[in-house]
């Protein structure tokens, strides 16, 4: 049991590792001069030389490497050219809205994809189950650059229901925070109820033919109990796993979302940064966002082999 | 409440005395492709695959043959008839430059469904070769190629994608595709990987091997029909994912530089505060479009995994 | 009580006080729509069980048995079953209930064990639960009474440190141990009938007699009724009151124990007595399988099932098939030529000399040339 849970810290930290190098990289090897872009009409060769040393980039790549990643174990991701904030001060205000979408959008996701696959689960193929696979199969089909539009003309600008974009923060209010919350969470949760509702449905479906099942009906339990005590728990495995990706690409996954409802988020931070040539936050926040979805990934994945009382260990 | 399973498979012991039943390695030898035929099994593959099929080609004949059907340029501004309703001359009606919308979808799809299906194309080729190889035989190229794979998939493509962009320009449909190919092929060689692995234990291989056939053959022959069928369905998946990429890309105005449109260039002039409201057209006929085409190949993508998944398959 | 649903109130009658059988089975049928066709998995059973009467079925995989001892219990769910006859427990039709009143019989009047218990136990659910569940949702028990009657019944059915194994999951006990489970399962409401579907199936030979004794104990000590399905004829040899020889979908013999064993009519029946492996006999000594398959159940069937494998095969065999007659005392058999007969001495006697395959192999006369394959196209083993 230690020894799996060390193999895969390591593997963890290796998979870190090599994302930090990969967004080094990434910044690094592509062509353009950040000076142009930092010094704008400001540009003489004098004073090119002297932003080289001072951001250090007339050290050897290597050396680039190695300051940042020191940097980083300090708490210090960088700051950014244009706004003079922290990296990390970015990431305090970024995170929280995230955490809020991400928990928002699947919670409603698991809300409308449970019931749904339940009843689908128990007639498979009948009236039911048709319209909710085709439905899904809508949601599938709508973007979120066409959805998040649609959802603004309907609710916010037709119905004046919520606002079209900003973030409440929660300090002014719940009502106000919810409502700057819900629409772009209703956005994102379109593309994760198929997901969740096909995985779940599947599933089901899979577990209702064993013979546990039979067994349990023979007991003259009721459909509901054995619904809700037998089926929902072995099937939910791989609802786990769908729910642990998803969450892990929605870190940058919400961009459109944000960039369409204004929500300073990772994803929106991000963007800012990649036009701004800001190159340290784009490294910064790129090792954050992509850290966050392998650990969370590793997570889940630790999470299902841990609770699944089937796997069998030595 | 389901069904009980066929009573075949109800009964699972054998005795020496009762049971005679031979050729359980002939069974053993069987790969899983329907002896009869491709569309013999559970009554084809449907209407509904036909139909998407058959819209996908149409779709792909429009883009293919826009220069020569008889619709207005995509980019020529007609003052005369700005924000125009579907009409007879406009048969999507107008933008707000006064350009047909009917000719920028046409047109607009053909930037659409390269950014679809070649990326995708490419990465099976590369991708699903090396999945292939490497689920055959796993060797230390296979546990590198593996990391290498999952690494590339863990860092967000998208951010990638927008940071190379942003250097990199200017944008072209050459360098996008090759920016996704880069996206599809680990995606495609993981797949590939794990279907090959799943199959190379079977029996059929085993004895295909036994019986002294070569590496190639036994990759062209037997795995290779096998792994088709899964591999296609992702394909398919990953072309929709591919559009969709793409629109993302546009709604952040880092696709395609004008003047060719993608459709997720259209839809994100089409978004902004006036154009929603004044003239929706701009953003529905487009995001129609797209919504049609991705249902078609989810879709196909679904019927075909459902077609050639034993396990579904009951008595 | 329950909260979980409100349930339709049926009466059964106590303990010693039933009149008539426990159970009636009349002119059962039940078959499946298949895309092959109707496939006939029970195809006309008729049998009567007594209060603290064991029932042996025996036949081989696909003559439907299993599914018999499901439909017997209303339990064969699906919208391409078809079900017709009459199943009379304890004074109520069960064929006419709804799924509501079923429920209220299965498990507290019915009970099923499975042959596998591996599968049949929820691999997630400790066994505890699986247990006290029916005993706090149908018998009404709370918590803490459950809880003892669990361990209570742990213990009667052999399974040491029960309270500790309460809390295990169904893989982290051996076979043995989860069959018995499985039977305290069956057991914990107190039916009065019990259908054990292979209990024995995929256990060890020592651990099977156990389980068999188990089962004997718990139903002298209920005074249950007991139908004990399976395929080895050596386990309802000496265990059950009466047999009934199942062959695709259809009983072919259907006598209490002794007299199927002294005289047995059916030619299936003696094939099966024969296959079984004796001690006496020399090391090396040739197994006697019952060449060939069983039918097709979703084909037309024409004459008597058994034919195509039959050592006494004759030409009205093929062409009618004999119906179920009696042969002395509740001595049921399917068969135009039965064995110990004039007819049928006749008929092995002439199906040999006509070097017929099945007659040879029943003979032990040995296959000396790939010319002798059985009438199905299959080859001897």
């Amino acid at each position: 049991m230690l020894r799996f849970t060390a193999t895969r810290l390591v593997q963890l930290v290796v998979i870190c590792f090599l994302i930090s190098v990969f967004a080094f990289l990434l910044v690094h090897l592509l062509p353009g001069d950040p000076t142009l872009a930092i010094l704008g009409p400001n540009d003489t060769p004098a004073a090119r030389a002297v932003l080289l040393h001072q951001l250090g980039l007339n050290k050897g790549l290597l050396a680039q490497y190695g300051t940042w990643i020191v940097n980083i174990f300090h708490g210090n991701l960088g700051a950014s050219f244009l706004t003079k904030q922290t990296v990390t001060n970015a990431l305090s205000v970024a995170v929280p809205i995230d955490l809020e979408l991400i928990v928002v959008s699947q919670v409603l996701a698991l809300l409308v994809a449970i019931p749904m696959a339940l009843i689908a689960a128990l007639r498979p193929n009948r009236a039911f189950d048709r319209v909710a696979t085709t439905s899904t199969f809508a949601m599938l089909s709508l973007p979120t650059f066409v959805a998040g539009p649609l959802l603004v003309l309907v609710f916010a600008v037709t119905l004046k229901w919520v606002p079209a974009t900003g973030f409440n923060r929660l300090s002014q209010g719940l009502g106000p925070n919810l409502k700057s919350v819900i629409l772009p969470s209703v956005a994102l949760a379109i593309g994760s109820i198929t997901v969740y509702y096909r995985l779940l449905r599947a599933d089901l479906i899979a577990t209702l033919q064993e013979d546990f099942v039979t067994m349990a009906r023979s007991k003259g339990l009721s459909t509901r109990y054995i619904l809700l005590r037998h089926v929902m728990r072995p099937s939910s495995f791989s609802l786990l796993a769908g729910a642990g990706i998803s969450i892990g690409t929605l870190f940058t996954g919400a961009f459109v979302v944000e960039v369409l409802f204004q929500l300073p988020g990772i994803g929106f931070q991000l963007v800012q940064a990649i036009y701004g040539r800001d190159y340290l936050v784009v490294q910064g926040m790129a090792l954050v966002a992509a850290v966050a979805f392998v650990v969370v990934n590793f997570g889940v994945d630790y999470l299902l082999t841990v609770l699944d009382p089937r796997v069998r260990r030595a | 409440m389901p069904e009980l399973p066929s009573y075949v498979a109800l009964e699972s012991e054998s005795t020496l005395a009762l049971d005679s039943t031979p050729g359980m390695g002939v069974q053993a030898l069987q790969s899983r492709l329907p002896a009869s035929g491709l569309f013999s099994r559970k009554g084809g593959l449907g209407l509904t695959f036909w139909i998407c099929l058959g819209w996908v080609v149409f779709m792909i004949l429009l883009a293919v043959l826009a220069s020569v059907l008889p619709i207005k340029a995509p980019n020529f501004q007609d003052y005369s008839a700005v924000n125009v309703g579907p009409t007879a001359r406009h048969l999507l009606g107008t933008d707000d430059l006064g350009r047909d919308l009917l000719s920028r979808v046409i047109f607009g799809s053909r930037v659409s469904l390269v950014i679809g299906f070649a990326p995708i194309l490419a990465g099976l080729v590369i991708g699903g070769a090396a999945g292939l190889l490497a689920g055959y035989r796993s060797g230390p190229a296979d546990t590198v190629l593996n990391a290498v794979s999952f690494v590339l998939l863990a860092f967000p493509a998208l951010l990638a994608i927008m940071v190379i962009e942003t250097f990199w320009k200017p944008v072209s449909l050459f360098k996008l595709t090759v920016m996704f190919t880069f996206v599809a092929a680990p995606l495609l060689f993981r797949v590939i990987r794990a279907t090959t692995l799943s199959f190379s234990s079977r029996e059929f291989v085993v004895a295909a091997r036994a019986t002294g056939a070569k590496t190639s053959r036994l990759l062209l022959r037997e795995l290779l029909p096998n792994i088709v069928p899964a591999a296609v369905s992702f394909a398919l998946i990953g072309v929709a994912i591919a559009i969709v990429l793409e629109g993302s890309l546009a709604f952040l105005g880092l696709s395609i530089g004008l003047p060719t449109s993608s459709l997720g260039n259209i839809i994100n002039d089409g978004v902004n505060s006036n154009n929603l409201t004044l003239n929706p057209f701009i953003a529905l006929w487009p995001s129609l479009y797209i919504f049609l085409l991705l249902t078609a190949l989810n879709l196909m993508a679904d019927r075909l995994r459902s077609y050639f998944d034993l396990r579904e398959v009951t008595l | 009580m329950s909260r979980w649903s409100r349930r339709p109130q049926l009466s059964f009658p106590d303990v010693g006080s039933i009149e008539g059988p426990l159970l009636e089975v009349i002119d059962l049928h039940t078959s499946f729509r298949t895309g092959r066709g109707l496939v006939r998995a029970v195809d006309g059973v008729s049998l009567t069980l007594g209060r603290g009467r064991t029932l042996g079925v025996v036949g081989e995989s696909g003559s439907g048995k299993t599914v018999l001892s499901r439909s017997i219990m209303g339990l064969v769910p699906g919208s391409n079953v078809e079900r017709s006859g009459v199943v009379r427990f304890s004074g109520h039709d069960l064929t006419a209930m709804s799924l509501a009143e079923l429920r209220e019989v299965w498990g507290m009047q019915v009970a099923l064990v499975f042959q596998d218990p591996m599968t049949a136990l929820n691999p997630v659910v400790r066994v505890g639960r699986q247990i006290t569940e029916s005993l706090r949702l149908r018998a009404g028990l709370d918590r803490k009474a459950a809880r003892e009657t669990a361990v209570a019944l742990l213990k009667s059915v052999g399974i040491p440190a029960p309270e500790q194994r309460l809390r295990n999951y169904p893989h982290e006990l051996s076979g043995g141990m989860r069959q018995r489970v499985m039977i305290a399962i069956a057991v914990a409401c107190g039916p009065k009938l019990l259908l054990a579907d292979e209990p024995t199936t995929g256990l060890d030979v020592t651990v099977q007699a156990q389980i068999l004794d188990l089962l004997a104990a718990q139903q002298s000590e209920r005074h249950m009724g007991m139908i004990l399905v399976t395929h080895d004829l050596g386990v309802v040899a000496n265990r059950t009151d009466d047999i009934m020889v199942m062959y695709a979908g259809r009983v072919v013999e259907q006598a209490p124990t002794a007299e199927l064993f002294a005289h047995t009519r059916m030619p299936y029946t003696e094939a099966l007595m024969r296959s079984i492996p004796r001690l006496a006999e020399a090391s090396h000594t040739r197994l006697r399988a019952i060449p060939g398959r069983p039918p097709d159940l979703a084909a037309d069937l024409r004459g008597c099932r058994f034919a195509p494998r039959c050592p006494y095969v004759q030409e009205h065999c093929r062409k009618e098939e004999p119906p179920l007659r009696a042969a002395g005392q509740g001595h049921l058999f399917r068969c135009w030529y039965p064995v110990g007969s004039a007819e049928g001495d006749a008929a092995l006697a002439y199906n040999v000399a006509s070097r017929l395959p099945a007659a040879l192999a029943f003979t032990g006369t040995p296959v000396r040339d790939a010319a002798m394959v059985a009438p199905n196209g299959v080859g001897i083993t």
